[in-house]
């Protein structure tokens, strides 16, 4: 689906973006992590065939992005981190102009009720909440029923219900066949969602793999448990592949003496500030 | 057809962003005013408020839709999308072209002051696509109204000055080079009507070429995630 091999780039003299390689699958949702500033727009500026004069090549959809032709994007869709809408306009005009410009067309109607939304159809955009507006910016980017989608950090200002509605729409996107890229700095949203991520800093890609292996990979799970010992609460940390071995825990164990135990893995943030000495928020 | 979709758009997003209501306010103000003058003035009355209104329109409108445009984000989805530079362009100097051309012609029939129809008409028309041309030129570069008012007054010193120095009697020949002074002579129906067509086409051509490329690279610039 993407192909990226040997990519140069750089706004001035000096490199911007350096020696990056990676493949995107089709179906598979892949997420740019890394702090502003990082490379993550121009990356994805490269990728939607906006930025052409790179070296090294870069191919989506079977097509060089530097050489594209305006067909290319009857094929890749944008949900950008901001509305872009007519506000002025209702839900539904938005979407019926939109639509226009393609070539292919999914039913509105049909696209509105999978997010809720038909009832405020007629509903001027300004009317709008902020969810609504996500959830409405995201079927637009659908409406040409692209196979590959860019969401730039879709839960971004969203409460918890309407992030958790806007992670089951990607999810079922990623179920409909979709080949998604996700621009995040949420990394519980990467965690979630993602197949793969690629931590990007300096123009540079410093990890790429699946959450679960870069967690398990780099920081093992911890077992903490407290106790009382002299009258005073205690607490202890072990590896949880030291648990065995750790004789006074199997005596607290034994014992029934243990107030408390937790186990905890590191999260996708723990990672990438161990590999990349930045954070990602 | 893409165009044709642009253009529906670009008309529904005048409408309802109230610019058809100031046209239809400023059309009945004209007329009104037409009316109230002497006869003998209304010719030349006519020919200055078509060139300075629904003919230049297209340059202080054309500011207002693209700001409109950039602050909605809209032109980001625009960007990625398959509308072509050219597209854009065209439906944008057509959308506008037309209803100039039409409040036009209800100022030019309620005053009676049309001889030739169509140099009329396609006057009117050719030098609102300039007009919108050259607003396009600057909404592009600018990011706020402010900007883009001060940015505009040399080209409506250049478009405006001799236009009506002409119109009141400072007639050189070679001042039907300046594509206002052809847009008077085709109003007026006069005998050098044919090139001043020729004349104005060749602008027109020249700025929404030119257009068309600075559209190209606002896109580019517009189209990528800001993160």
């Amino acid at each position: 689906m993407i192909s990226v091999k040997n990519l140069q780039f750089s706004y001035t003299k000096a490199a911007f973006i350096e020696d990056v390689s990676f493949e995107v699958t089709p179906g598979e949702i892949f997420g740019f992590l890394g702090p502003s500033g990082a490379g993550k727009s121009t990356l994805q500026k490269i990728l939607t065939g906006l930025l052409t004069d790179y070296s090294g090549n870069v191919t989506v959809n079977g097509e060089e992005a530097k050489t594209r032709k305006n067909s290319f994007y009857e094929n890749i869709g944008v949900d950008f981190e901001f509305p872009s809408l007519y506000e002025k306009l209702t839900a539904y005009e938005n979407l019926k102009f939109f639509a226009s410009l393609y070539k292919k067309q999914r039913d509105i109607p049909t696209l509105l009720t999978s997010v809720g939304l038909i009832n405020d159809a007629d509903k001027k955009v300004s009317d709008y909440s902020k969810g609504m507006k996500s959830r409405l910016n995201f079927i637009k980017a659908l409406l040409h029923d692209p196979a590959l989608l860019f969401l730039d950090e879709p839960t971004s200002g969203l409460d918890p219900s309407n992030s958790r509605v806007m992670k089951d729409l990607i999810l079922s996107e990623k179920k409909a066949g979709k080949t998604i890229i996700l621009t995040t700095h949420n990394m519980f949203d990467a965690t979630e969602l993602c197949d793969r991520v690629a931590f990007i800093v300096d123009g540079k890609i410093r990890a790429l793999d699946t959450p679960h292996h870069l967690i398990m990979s780099k920081g093992a799970s911890k077992i903490v448990y407290t106790y009382i010992e002299n009258g005073k609460e205690c607490s202890a940390e072990i590896s949880m592949s030291q648990t065995s071995g750790d004789k006074h825990l199997m005596q607290l164990i034994q014992n029934n003496q243990l107030l408390s135990i937790h186990s905890g893995e590191p999260t996708l943030n723990d990672i990438f500030v161990e590999l990349t000495g930045r954070q990602l928020q | 057809m893409r165009t044709k979709a642009l253009f529906l758009g670009d008309v529904r997003f005048q409408i309802k962003y109230g610019f058809y209501y100031i046209y239809l306010f400023f059309s009945i103000l004209y007329i009104g005013i037409l009316f109230a003058l002497p006869p003998q003035w209304r010719l030349t009355a006519a020919i200055l408020m078509i060139f300075s209104d629904p003919a230049a329109m297209g340059l202080y409108f054309m500011g207002a839709i693209v700001l409109f445009e950039k602050s909605e984000r809209v032109l980001n989805s625009v960007a990625i999308s398959p509308v072509k530079p050219y597209e854009y362009v065209l439906s944008k100097l057509l959308s506008i072209g037309f209803i100039s051309t039409i409040v036009a012609i209800a100022i030019g029939v309620a005053s009676d002051v049309i001889t030739k129809p169509f140099f009329f008409i396609t006057g009117v028309f050719l030098c609102s696509c300039l007009f919108s041309a050259i607003g396009l030129i600057f909404a592009c570069r600018i990011s706020s109204l402010n900007q883009f008012v001060i940015a505009t007054i040399p080209a409506e010193l250049i478009i405006n000055v001799p236009a009506i120095a002409w119109l009141f009697g400072y007639q050189k020949s070679w001042l039907l080079f300046h594509p206002g002074i052809s847009l008077i002579e085709l109003l007026r129906g006069s005998s050098s009507a044919l090139p001043a067509l020729i004349i104005l086409i060749v602008w027109t051509l020249f700025f929404a070429v030119l257009a068309e490329g600075i559209v190209k690279k606002m896109l580019r610039s517009v189209g990528g995630v800001k993160l």
